[in-house]
């Protein structure tokens, strides 16, 4: 569903991406591994059209969409979540709900908030209370949900375990992976990589703006370099 | 009645100018662009509107028509233009515009009449017309605060990178918010040209970023309602105040600072917060 093939990012003359070639398909999750300043969160920036690309290549469904306004890249049916379970805090639950549905038929926008509503029931409690007011756990649902109004065929996670609580993390890993079992395809940064393995079907390690590591969880696993650099040496040991 | 308004009709003429003018700025203030070009294309407005009258003798609203194609051409340029600049910088920047244009009007020689102004751009422009233009924007603006636009200019103000990601067109809109901050600022200078049949350099200067600003400030920013506030208490304060004399200028800039620091949402927030509290009386124990 998504292909990125070599893509190279820049700030000036600093190579933050250099040649990362990755994919995510339908009803799969992707999971993308690395340390602080490996490129993850520019990956998934410069394919959603939030940085521009040097080169490479990114197919949606087969057709190009390097280069394109990122709002027409909603309308193509990838959305990103960025970092910080970013929600527009004085607005209602509802509305942000809304705003994230507006790029599709009115209708089926409709009928996808209340699929959202079903699956986090939490928002449709609170969905006339502020945003801002959420706890953080709910916040990441919301912009979960919030994407999902759009009806999506690739997500783009950024950390969305990031600074939430144990309990938290867990149930918002869950969603991940049911919104993946629904038919989307997911590519998701986590700095959890035990339980970001536990959901992933494949995974992709970056080292220094590169692709080092493809291949399925079972293997990531087993492979020895991923377990010694993200899941610590009790791992290799146990 | 009729004796009051016709003793006030030069206030009643002002507040409404004061209208479109501060609502120029509110306009790109909500979508979170601190631009003060409204105040810039107030001056093109005006000097437009006295040249094609007494140049060409169009009729007013032509004139006014003309000032405001021409305030928006150059709002749309300066948008590309401008467009990397955030927060006080773009404010700078903007009032360079309306300050740049003070002096070429004092250096444009004849066509601009120099440090004297124009004179004598009569027109039938009629109160009645100002305020029938004041209520169409005003109409239109709050049109724009519901719905799809009005959400779409909330997550732009708030989060530009996340309204992105969301699918908000928001470079277009911050543009549009430009071009419109434009039209409404060129249609008041030329508005108050026609109803003054004058025009000079210091009615386009520095004063008016300041009556702008203390207006949105103390009226309250996120809505054409604040504006409207702002418009009609600067408008008739000053008649109220006019017992303070020399000390006018001191009671403003207090309000104003007071308003800034205590009420940033001015007095339209004030309002607000206070039906919603007659609405919903507060919970026992109540919520952090």
């Amino acid at each position: 569903m998504l292909e990125i093939e070599d893509l190279r990012v820049s700030y000036g003359s600093v190579e933050a991406v250099r040649g990362v070639s990755a994919r995510a398909s339908e009803g799969r999750v992707t999971l993308v591994l690395g340390a602080n300043g490996a490129g993850k969160s520019t990956t998934l920036r410069a394919v959603a059209g939030l940085v521009p690309v040097r080169s490479g290549e990114v197919r949606l469904g087969g057709a190009p969409i390097v280069g394109r306004a990122p709002h027409r890249i909603v309308r193509d049916g990838l959305v990103l979540v960025p970092e910080g379970r970013r929600v527009f805090a004085p607005l209602t639950v509802e509305e942000n709900l809304v705003l994230g549905g507006y790029t599709a038929p009115r209708a089926q926008a409709q009928q996808t908030m209340e699929h959202v509503y079903a699956m986090f029931p939490v928002l449709r409690e609170r969905r006339r209370g502020a945003a801002g007011l959420l706890s953080g756990g709910e916040q990441q649902m919301l912009a979960f949900g919030r994407a999902l109004m759009s009806s999506p065929r690739v997500m783009l996670l950024d950390e969305p375990s990031m600074g939430l609580a144990p309990a938290m993390v867990e149930s918002v890993l869950g969603a991940v992976r049911e919104m993946a079992d629904s038919g989307i395809a997911l590519l998701v940064v986590e700095q959890n990589a035990e339980l970001g393995l536990e959901i992933a079907d494949d995974v992709v390690v970056l080292a220094r703006g590169e692709a080092v590591f493809h291949g399925s969880a079972a293997e990531a696993r087993s492979h020895a370099s991923v377990v010694r650099a993200f899941l610590g040496d009790a791992a290799l040991t146990g | 009645m009729i004796a009051w308004y016709e003793a006030n009709v030069v206030l009643i003429q002002s507040m409404f100018i004061s209208l479109l003018l501060a609502l120029s700025i509110q306009v790109p203030f909500r979508a979170g662009v601190f631009s003060l070009a409204g105040i810039g294309s107030y001056g093109i407005g005006a000097y437009t509107a006295a040249i094609v009258t007494l140049q060409l003798g169009w009729p007013p609203f032509a004139a006014i028509g003309a000032g405001m194609l021409l305030a928006a051409v150059i709002a749309y340029l300066l948008a590309l233009v401008l467009a990397r600049l955030s927060g006080l910088y773009l404010g700078m920047a903007t009032i360079a515009y309306s300050l740049i244009l003070s002096v070429a009007v004092i250096n444009g020689g004849e066509l601009t009449g120099g440090a004297q102004g124009l004179f004598g751009a009569v027109s039938d422009l009629q109160t009645g017309h100002v305020v029938a233009v004041a209520v169409a924007a005003v109409v239109l603006l709050a049109l724009s605060e519901r719905g799809r636009p009005g959400r779409w200019i909330d997550a732009v103000r708030e989060d530009p990178e996340l309204a992105v990601s969301v699918g908000v067109p928001v470079t277009a809109i911050r543009q549009l918010s430009f071009v419109v901050g434009g039209l409404l600022g060129a249609c008041a200078g030329a508005m108050n040209t026609l109803l003054r049949t004058t025009v000079t350099p210091e009615e386009v200067g520095f004063h008016l970023v300041v009556l702008a600003l203390t207006m949105i400030i103390v009226g309250g920013s996120r809505s054409w309602a604040g504006a409207l506030i702002g418009a009609v208490v600067f408008t008739w304060l000053p008649t109220v105040l006019a017992f303070v004399g020399e000390w006018q200028t001191l009671v403003y800039g207090v309000v104003v600072a007071v308003a800034a620091i205590f009420v940033p949402t001015g007095i339209l927030g004030l309002a607000q917060d206070f039906v919603r509290r007659l609405r919903r009386p507060a919970l026992p124990g109540g919520r952090p």
